[in-house]
């Protein structure tokens, strides 16, 4: 369950990018196709995707996914007419939808105003030299990130198990205060801490533990086996979710349930699960009661 | 497709001089007689999946 909930996460929570690119004029030194491809991999501000509709089932245009239902349009037009290089950046990109702008944009603009520094004006796509020109227009459309990695919103996700440290502290009150410092700094990660005025060993933070028996290991080699004893508990899990910026990492998380509802809803309605019921009948009646 | 010979226009790689060609005509520069020419790109909308 929880491995579902990741891979949801990575490759089946909707978001907004790039995905048609109609191109006017190109004289930089960039082809056509590398640059379609440059202007698919910026992420989007993709909060709306949860409520648009894939173009391919959208009936308010016939699978063109050309209107506000389905897509969003893009212009863009740069021509260097200067001796010095011009950057053509994400923020050249003109929306004709205020909500779904490129992500370092809507953070430029939310800094009050502009980009920050010199060195922060956008995702560049391509530099222009004296006279060249690019003039484009582009469709961004809602997608997954089964389909094509641009559709992503997280850029890594994992789970570990919750761990559940219990100190056997009658022999941990049999330890020297030197035994106990060498003890708790044989953990490569800051699990666990030596109260200063008890000089009792205490956990400051059972997350940071990366299950590498270390301590146990150490605990042994002193001739204390059985002074810790750490187990991963099965019902509650630690989730690091690192997001693209197309959707905020806690909305990820709630999204990629909602999408795990809606299979799960597939599943049970679907025909073939009836049809499975009856040949597994005691195990029906348990799904059916939930 | 219709059989009218369109006259295409081509950039000579030597002088850079625009050249008009229809089928069947040498491929030189009326200039400078530059045997290699290069063809314009379109001035229609090409359309790419950014994919």
């Amino acid at each position: 369950m929880a491995n579902a909930l990741r891979r949801i996460m990575l490759s089946e929570v909707p978001t907004i990018a790039i995905d048609l690119v109609e191109i006017e004029v190109n004289s930089t030194v960039l082809n056509d196709e590398f640059i379609a491809h440059r202007l698919g991999l910026i992420p989007l501000v993709s909060d709306r995707a949860m409520d648009m509709r894939f173009s391919r089932d959208c009936d308010a245009c016939d699978g063109d996914g050309q209107c506000v239902h389905c897509s969003v349009e893009f212009q863009l037009s740069v021509r260097c007419d200067e001796d010095q290089t011009v950057d053509v950046t994400s923020a050249d990109l003109i929306s004709s939808d205020p909500m779904v702008v490129p992500v370092d944009v809507a953070l430029a603009a939310a800094r009050t105003e502009g980009f920050d520094s010199a060195e922060n004006k956008g995702i560049i796509i391509v530099k222009l030299r004296r006279g060249q020109e690019l003039r484009l227009r582009a469709i961004a459309r809602k997608g997954i990130g089964k389909d094509h990695a641009k559709w992503s919103p997280a850029a890594t996700v994992t789970y570990m198990y919750e761990p559940d440290i219990y100190i056997n502290e009658d022999m941990m009150g049999s330890l020297t205060l030197e035994e106990k410092i060498s003890w708790v700094e044989s953990s490569p990660t800051k699990v666990f801490d030596i109260d200063p005025d008890t000089h009792q060993v205490k956990v400051v933070d059972a997350e940071a533990y990366t299950y590498d028996d270390e301590v146990i290991k150490k605990a042994e080699a002193m001739g204390k086996p059985g002074l810790v004893e750490i187990t991963g508990r099965e019902d509650s899990f630690i989730f690091t979710v690192e997001s693209t910026g197309a959707v905020k990492a806690s909305q990820i998380v709630i999204n990629a349930i909602e999408v795990l509802k809606q299979k799960l809803d597939a599943v049970r309605l679907s025909e073939d699960t009836v049809e499975a019921d009856e040949q597994f009948g005691e195990l029906g009646a348990h799904m059916r009661g939930g | 497709m219709d059989a009218q010979p369109e006259p295409v226009s081509y950039i000579c790689g030597d002088c850079g001089m625009e050249n008009t060609l229809k089928p069947g005509d040498v491929i030189q520069c009326r200039e400078c007689g530059y045997r290699i020419l290069y063809k314009k790109r379109t001035r229609r909308i090409v359309q790419y999946e950014a994919r």
